[in-house]
């Protein structure tokens, strides 16, 4: 069965792209456009692992980590942060906060499907 | 002043002053102060007559910055600018540039003359550029993310079959996102390092470890382009005074410069050697090399080398100015030799760490909290 991939990110033509990306390699996936919708569907589909944006409408990026990575029902899911936001800072608060790995956009496909496949290693 | 024609004296002159400033002894005691630095550091005159500055001020770093200016050697008459305090006061933070003069009493060094000028402005400036800096580089990653992503599976050909000039196209495209992205991170590096919110902290650095870090992601590219890349290190180097990840920095981008100018078959070095306290790290390439015009503002913001455009299409012309500015805060130099047609050597030097003696930076970030007043 193949792999479950939450996409948070509110941004439609990143969305295209990350989409494209992940159809190539066919993981099942799920798009949601805001940090609160991605609680909500986390809790409902257990993805099998988050590609999450930090800047989203409602509840941001960071929150969304906060709150699953200290929750123990969902705390075992790999969070693969995929954000704009390049500052050291940002990189060791989202690092902190229990992401499992840090992407600054833009990327480039392999970089992705690298990463996918160190966290998913047996998806494919 | 009494015999003057102008209708003042001393008193209401530095009274008058923008700037703090305080008269110390060679003790390192306050002789006076002005109504100014009374304000600021809410004393009087009086009060904070006879007491070290440092306990005045709450700034230890005043000590060292008047020894620097006490314990010269050669002829007394620098002053030392190069220091910056946050004091906190009233829920406000000012920022303040330092400056001490040698005073002299009949020929003799009798004290210093310390001025505090505000620069909190100034500050808030390049705030406001660095916050703009990294607003525009957001602004820009997301469409590029689009871009790269849409423009690396067309050339794939996971979307479709292409024609091969559509695929030569898409090449071209490829190349100018990952120019543009790497003038976005060179943006945003030079205007922390202006700004000075990325602070350089030099520590006892291991060089080896330095080395190994700053080439280790390269080495995988310099064999696809076949290119030799070696590293040249003397066994027992002391450690460097250098803030890590800056030095890091300035190395890979070097020697990343070198690859985009080297041939498949040529070769880079990396060498580092000792001459006295201070250790030369140098970047040697076997590639097309730089005129003689053009070498001299290299290091300058957005000059890149123009040559025949074969690999050269990498540069943003910030990367050198970045490096220079990263050297230069370390007490360092940098500078290059080359030849058309045979290659180009950069070297850049850091001090050898030394126990008790700090580098001076261009911006200290001691924090002083004023409570009252």
């Amino acid at each position: 069965m193949a792999k479950k991939v939450l996409v948070a990110e509110d941004e439609r033509n990143v969305i295209l792209g990350v989409r494209t990306c992940l159809d190539a390699v066919g993981y099942d996936i799920e798009i949601v456009e805001d940090g609160d919708e991605a609680l909500n569907s986390v809790r409902k589909e257990h993805p099998d692992l988050i590609l999450l944006d930090l800047l989203m409408p409602k509840v941001d990026g960071f929150e969304v980590l906060k709150q699953l990575k200290g929750d123990e029902q969902t705390s075992h899911i790999p969070i693969i942060v995929l954000t704009a936001k390049a500052e050291e800072e940002s990189r060791q608060r989202a690092i902190d906060l229990g992401a499992d790995s840090y992407m600054t956009k833009p990327f480039k496909p392999q970089e992705l499907w690298d990463l996918l496949k160190h966290y998913l290693p047996d998806a494919l | 002043m009494s015999n003057s024609r102008v209708p003042v004296n001393l008193d209401t002159i530095a009274n008058n002053l923008s700037d703090a400033v305080f008269l110390v002894e060679c003790n390192k005691t306050v002789a006076w102060i002005n109504q100014k630095a009374e304000e600021l550091f809410n004393t009087s005159s009086a009060k904070a007559k006879g007491s070290l500055l440092t306990e005045l001020t709450g700034i230890t770093k005043l000590d060292s910055l008047l020894n620097d200016v006490f314990e010269q050697e050669e002829e007394l008459k620098c002053s030392y600018e190069e220091a910056s305090v946050k004091v906190k006061r009233q829920d406000q933070r000012y920022f303040f540039k330092i400056a001490i003069n040698p005073v002299f009493h009949e020929g003799e060094l009798w004290g210093g003359l310390v001025q505090f000028t505000d620069v909190t402005r100034f500050h808030e400036m390049e705030k406001i550029k660095t916050d703009f800096v990294s607003i525009v580089s957001h602004e820009f990653r997301t469409p590029l993310t689009t871009i790269i992503v849409g423009v690396e599976m067309l050339k794939e050909g996971m979307l479709g079959d292409l024609t091969p000039r559509g695929k030569e196209v898409l090449e071209a495209i490829g190349a100018d996102c990952e120019r543009l992205s790497r003038l976005i991170d060179n943006l945003m590096e030079l205007s922390r390092i202006e700004s000075g919110t990325i602070y350089v902290e030099a520590e006892p650095t291991d060089v080896t470890d330095l080395v190994q870090e700053a080439v280790r992601p390269l080495k995988f590219q310099s064999e696809k382009q076949g290119i030799e890349l070696i590293t040249d290190l003397p066994p027992n180097l002391p450690p460097v005074a250098a803030d890590f990840n800056k030095a890091v920095w300035v190395l890979t981008n070097l020697v990343g410069n070198a690859m985009r100018y080297t041939d498949p078959g040529g070769t880079i070095t990396v060498r580092i050697r000792q001459h006295g306290k201070r250790l030369f790290f140098s970047v040697q390439d076997t590639g097309t090399g730089i005129p003689k015009e053009q070498q001299e503002k290299i290091f300058r913001k957005y000059v890149q080398v123009s040559g025949d455009g074969r690999k050269g299409g990498g540069g943003v012309g910030l990367g050198l100015a970045i490096a220079k500015d990263i050297v230069m805060a370390h007490g360092g130099e940098i500078w290059v030799d080359s030849e058309v047609g045979k290659g180009t050597t950069f070297t850049f030097t850091f001090p050898v760490y030394q126990e008790n003696k700090s580098v001076a930076l261009p911006e200290g970030d001691q924090e002083v909290d004023q409570e009252g007043g």
